[in-house]
């Protein structure tokens, strides 16, 4: 349980990572960047300690798109459409069984 | 060229998945070396082939490699379960990330 909540910590750092790869001008900004990147992977590396790796990159890709697209849509205005809300949907759906179906090693 | 980049990226970002894995195994600076050479490259090689390809595009084959091949690799070398239901699951997340960031 523990290593799926680091995921979802990671992914938050990568949504604001790429946002800040996108609209960062200034050096502090870039500078949170950065930051955010360097914490992003630290959990996701950590995570992958008692998950495997491919589910745990997956799942770190996968919730990131989710975050990113739907915080383009909520802060800064891009139309979230029909098809965006299905793969989301889809994407959920994977996520969740793929943590049903997979168990978790104690290291 | 754009695209030899492009695949290099993602191949990148496989080999960066599979060291995440060898990190935990072997926790020495040349684990840590590699992971981060790895990733590093991934993007740079993302970054040139986006100067010419649409952005969507080009991160939807860089996640598809990266991802699925990670997933691979770490199920070959790295001895990951590899039950039909995980690898239905992990297909379906990787096609919708891809879905969302040809439409996106």
């Amino acid at each position: 349980m523990k290593e799926w909540s680091l995921l979802v910590v990671a992914a938050v750092f990568e949504v604001m990572w790429v946002i800040g790869l996108k609209h960062a001008s200034t050096l502090p900004e870039w500078g949170l960047t950065v930051v955010a990147i360097i914490i992003s992977f630290g959990l996701l590396i950590r995570s992958g300690k008692n998950l495997p790796v491919g589910t745990a990159y997956a799942v770190f890709v996968g919730l990131g798109t989710v975050g990113t697209v739907v915080t383009d849509a909520f802060l800064f205005g891009q139309p979230l459409g029909l098809l965006q809300v299905l793969f989301i949907g889809l994407l959920l759906v994977g996520i969740i069984g793929l943590k049903q179906s997979t168990k978790e090693e104690n290291g | 060229m754009a695209w030899i980049a492009l695949v290099v990226a993602g191949l990148l970002e496989m080999t960066g998945v599979a060291m995440m894995a060898r990190l935990h195994q072997k926790k020495t600076i040349g684990s840590v070396a590699l992971l981060v050479a790895s990733f590093g490259g991934s993007f740079l090689f993302l970054s040139v082939a986006m100067e010419t390809l649409p952005m969507g595009m080009a991160y939807a084959i860089w996640t598809g490699i990266g991802a699925a091949g990670g997933a691979v690799l770490g199920m070959v070398y790295y001895k990951e379960s590899a039950a039909p239901l995980r690898l239905f699951f992990l297909g379906l997340i990787i096609a919708s990330v891809i879905g969302l960031k040809l439409v996106s």
